[in-house]
């Protein structure tokens, strides 16, 4: 085990080490006996947000050719991109913060041609880049550059003609492609995939196609009413929302993969009681935009995450982020002190956080929230 | 006589993400339940400590 960093918090802190790949959070003590002297930090509280983002989503760009029919950024192939020096300068800045890994996305990254510069630049103030990529246009010798990153993930919202229903054209060719090019030159290379109502009961072939191709992931992605999203009607059913978890789980059991869900199914999974105590410990949490996480726009506008658009400053200008991160984001982190039924009552709630703020507070795909609403007496219509 | 409280491991999330959205669940982590989350604790601040000396 490697440490490659680590920073204060007011709990203790958190090491990142490199092997393996790790963030560890832990108590005041363990900080002293790993050598680090007392923080100021520690003088507070040990509840509260934390000093900076962990992660940091950075949409470089609202530019794609391929038009997804349901692209949460609205991406169209001459949409905004955030230019290589105002990323460069915002990355300087996460990196005084003391956030540990950016996720580079778009639209699509790779149309960039600074995009590997960009990465560079990341691995050089020592934050660790991580993509998202359609894999449209990878070839051999950009698999080979995509070495500077830590986990690279290809969208994949279905296999064969469930990709082209999914996104709205014909890319699964492209994807896979894509896959056996980067899992040729390293090995964290996984799929996202979005569930969507449709995509739902296939996602298991995506599954089989994650362990076919010997990846090290599939994470999936919550379907979210935002940017070209919100004019479909593809959000969960009710019945999907409850199956979600019992899914993910045969999914690990039948093909021995590594399966991750994003943090607006965290309601679903909550939902079924799972150890708190457990939860807690692998960072198992609904809602952390504004705590855990942070989102850079390519207009500039830094956001508590990359799904919603009010934006608590403007990453361009100089100690803004920070300033931003001491003093808002009040509507991600007060939820919980004043969270209304069924979020009040809920033993779940300091980690769920009322679930993703993209759909709605609290969460209307979370089950506990759609049983109360259900119980609800109907409103009386004057006649 | 004041015993010395050795440091703990509060939490570990594993690998990177590459998303829009954080992590939230992993899966394969989480099914292993109460026991493997005290138990892997244990074993990292233990390499924690060994790599800090």
């Amino acid at each position: 085990m490697k440490i490659a960093r680590a920073r204060p918090e007011r709990f203790g802190g958190i090491v990142e080490v490199e092997s393996p790949r790790a963030l560890l959070h832990v108590d005041r003590q363990m900080m002293r006996e790993l050598g680090y002297s007392d923080s100021p930090l520690w003088q507070l509280p040990p509840e509260g947000p934390l000093s900076a983002p962990r992660e940091v989503h950075v949409v470089l760009s609202r530019r794609c050719a391929a038009g997804c029919r349901g692209c949460y950024v609205d991406a169209t192939p001459s949409g905004a991109a955030l230019p290589f020096e105002d990323a460069c300068r915002i990355l300087d800045e996460l990196a005084a913060m003391g956030v540990f890994h950016v996720a580079l996305g778009g639209g699509e990254a790779l149309e960039l041609d600074y995009l590997f510069a960009v990465a560079a630049h990341a691995r050089r103030v020592g934050i660790t880049p991580n993509l998202t990529t359609s894999g449209l246009g990878l070839d051999a010798a950009a698999a080979e550059k995509c070495r500077v990153f830590g986990q690279i993930n290809v969208s994949v919202d279905g296999v064969g003609a469930a990709y082209a229903a999914a996104r709205g054209f014909d890319g699964f060719r492209h994807a896979e492609r894509a896959l056996r090019l980067l899992r040729a030159v390293k090995r964290e290379v996984g799929v996202n995939c979005v569930v969507s109502r449709s995509s739902f009961p296939r996602v298991p072939e995506v599954a089989r196609l994650v362990r076919k191709l010997r990846l090290n992931e599939l994470e999936l992605l919550r379907f979210k009413p935002v940017g070209r999203g919100a004019r479909l009607d593809e959000e969960l059913t009710p019945a999907q929302c409850r199956n979600l978890w019992p899914m993910a789980r045969r999914l690990v059991w039948r093909e021995r993969i590594r399966v991750k869900l994003d943090c607006s199914f965290a309601p679903m999974v909550f939902w079924h009681r799972p150890s708190a105590k457990a939860a807690a410990f692998f960072g198992v949490q609904g809602c952390v935009g504004g705590d855990v996480l942070a989102a850079v726009q390519p207009e500039g506008a830094f956001t508590g995450c990359s799904f919603t658009a009010r934006p608590a400053a403007d990453a361009r200008i100089p100690g803004a982020m920070a300033e931003a991160w001491r003093s808002g984001f009040s509507e991600f982190r007060d939820y919980a002190a004043h969270a209304p039924e069924p979020c009040a009552s809920c033993e779940y709630l300091r980690l769920c956080n009322g679930g993703c703020r993209a759909v709605g507070t609290p969460d209307p795909g979370c089950p506990r929230v759609q049983e109360h609403r259900s119980r609800l007496p109907l409103p009386v219509v004057a006649g | 006589m004041k015993l010395f409280r050795r440091g703990r491991v509060l939490q570990a999330t594993f690998g990177c993400n590459p998303n829009s959205s954080s992590l939230g669940v992993d899966v394969t982590f989480l099914l292993f339940g109460a026991a493997f989350a005290s138990a892997l604790a244990v074993v990292l601040g233990a390499l924690l400590r060994r790599e800090a000396r």
